[in-house]
């Protein structure tokens, strides 16, 4: 396993306060250590606080308890303003800025992010290149469909080139054919951009596809209950993954687990 | 077919006014309508351009008024709820004056403005300003309050300080909502500058209406009402020719 790049330990989020009687643990304890070049995928049901991790760890939100250790610094509880060049951060729904052009959207990023120059706007063009909107560039987000518009949304995580991807349930929003398609699409991104992913999902079958480990979560308060480790070779991860036997075997594994907890 | 419609949509206001000022000419009239009661239009179109250069002095103040008071009135507006809806103690203290603002008649100010400012374009302004400010500044608030969560979660993923954030994302966000208030704030400019005309002075097309009221010189005070919905018309127009060139994105 390759060089540890970022490192979460106990960490614990929660919120209200027991005074109110408002007091909501939603993350309980969690710790994992992810290499570079790793694919971790989270699986959880809904409303597990898996989400409300990602926003952690994405420097959305602070946790309330733990630390987080980024190439070998120890950060604390938020990852300081300084450090989220290191993020990107991809949304459920897509969150584009329906005012920018799919161009604008990822200018914006490197506006807010202070990065200038031509190679800068060169990046933007390799991006959508990627995910393979270079002709849809001048558009509007309201005239792009739904998977569309979640790829520029990678595309816009990717363009200040971060070493960490976070996705929160990028298909969640999409219907079952295009979410199908872009599930290998962010295959091949991962295997193109030699990026580290961070993925939230509810679909096994995504997270086998993809994942190099999962963790899968228990309901709230959320713990880690099983780290699955993905020993599908790279090269046999494809569209002829459904008669892989060792597939079969984690997708029956990991659905029983999944059963188990809700 | 589109062509069709096109033209369908711009005759069909063409058609209706001439219809109904025909039916106006026609009913005074057939009736014998005294022009002191009620001049027929054609009477009323042709003392706008008679009696124009007598009108034109007017005009401008009126115009100059509603305008000027309009334009400060936006960024008193804005930038008050943008401090309003940025910090919770603003917000305490200042939303009940607001309010107050909103929901007293302006009517009831003018006097004690006349006192203190005398019946200048100043107070005018002033006036106008004070009564339509509050109401850019309520719908600009419900903009800003009204910003979808996850783009305030883009923005700080991203790392966005709070001037980006809000000149990148909050201001375009809520600039339907703006742009609402500002529409509504142009009715208020006209309405409270004839109004405050009305009281004060005798410059400004407020002032003539009430003076040909009075000597029963009904059709120079149509006159000059049209001349009101004139200003009315290309402040309209003035606005919605901003939002198309400002809002060209659908949400």
């Amino acid at each position: 396993m390759g060089n540890q790049v970022f490192s979460v330990k106990s960490i614990a989020k929660s919120f209200g306060s027991e005074k109110d009687g408002n007091y909501m643990e939603v993350i309980h304890d969690v710790s994992m250590d992810i290499a570079e070049k790793e694919f971790i995928v989270i699986l959880g049901n809904s409303g597990c606080g898996k989400s409300t991790f990602l926003k952690i760890l994405g420097g959305i939100e602070p946790a309330t308890a733990g630390s987080m250790v980024l190439n070998g610094r120890d950060i604390g509880t938020a990852i300081p303003p300084e450090e989220l060049r290191r993020f990107g951060f991809v949304f459920q729904s897509n969150n584009l800025l329906p005012w920018r052009t799919a161009e604008g959207n990822l200018k914006l990023m490197l506006q807010i992010m202070k990065l200038k120059g031509e190679q800068w706007n060169k990046r933007i063009d390799e991006m959508l290149d990627i995910v393979g909107l270079l002709d849809y560039k001048s558009v509007y987000p309201h005239e792009l469909s739904g998977g569309m518009k979640q790829r520029v949304g990678i595309a816009r995580a990717l363009v200040h080139d971060p070493d960490i991807l976070i996705l929160d349930q990028p298909l969640g929003a999409l219907d079952a054919i295009t979410r199908k398609m872009l599930s290998y699409e962010i295959l091949n991104i991962w295997k193109k951009t030699q990026k580290t992913i961070i993925m939230v999902t509810n679909n096994v079958d995504e997270a086998i596809l993809l994942a190099s480990r999962i963790f899968v979560f228990s309901n709230k308060p959320a713990v880690i209950t099983h780290e699955i480790k993905v020993d599908i070779p790279v090269e046999e991860r494809n569209h002829q993954i459904g008669q892989n036997t060792r597939y079969n075997q984690l997708r029956e594994e990991i659905n029983e687990i999944v059963r188990a907890a809700m | 077919m589109k062509k069709k419609n096109k033209l369908i949509s711009f005759l069909a206001p063409v058609v209706s006014f001439l219809l109904i000022f025909s039916l106006w000419e026609i009913a005074c009239t057939v009736n014998e309508v005294p022009t002191w009661f009620l001049p027929k239009p054609t009477e009323i179109f042709r003392s706008m351009v008679v009696d124009f250069p007598e009108f034109w002095p007017h005009i401008l103040v009126t115009f100059e008024v509603v305008l000027m008071g309009f334009l400060i009135a936006i960024p008193v507006g804005l930038l008050l709820a943008s401090l309003v809806t940025s910090f919770p103690l603003v917000n305490a203290a200042l939303s009940p004056y607001i309010t107050f603002l909103v929901t007293t008649p302006l009517i009831s100010l003018i006097p004690l403005l006349m006192l203190m400012m005398g019946f200048g374009l100043n107070m005018r302004i002033t006036t106008v300003v004070i009564q339509s400010f509050a109401v850019i500044n309520m719908n600009a608030c419900t903009g800003f309050n009204n910003v979808p969560t996850i783009r305030r979660e883009l923005m700080q993923s991203m790392g966005a300080d709070p001037i980006k954030t809000y000149l990148k994302m909050t201001l375009p966000s809520a600039a339907s909502d703006i742009f609402t208030g500002v529409r509504l704030a142009a009715i208020f400019a006209t309405t409270t500058c004839i109004s405050v005309e009305y009281n004060a002075g005798n410059t400004g097309l407020g002032s003539q209406i009430i003076k040909y009221s009075q000597y029963l010189k009904t059709t120079q005070s149509f006159a000059c009402i049209f001349y009101v919905t004139i200003i009315g018309l290309i402040m309209y127009g003035l606005i919605s020719f901003a939002q198309k060139k400002i809002i060209s994105w659908k949400e």
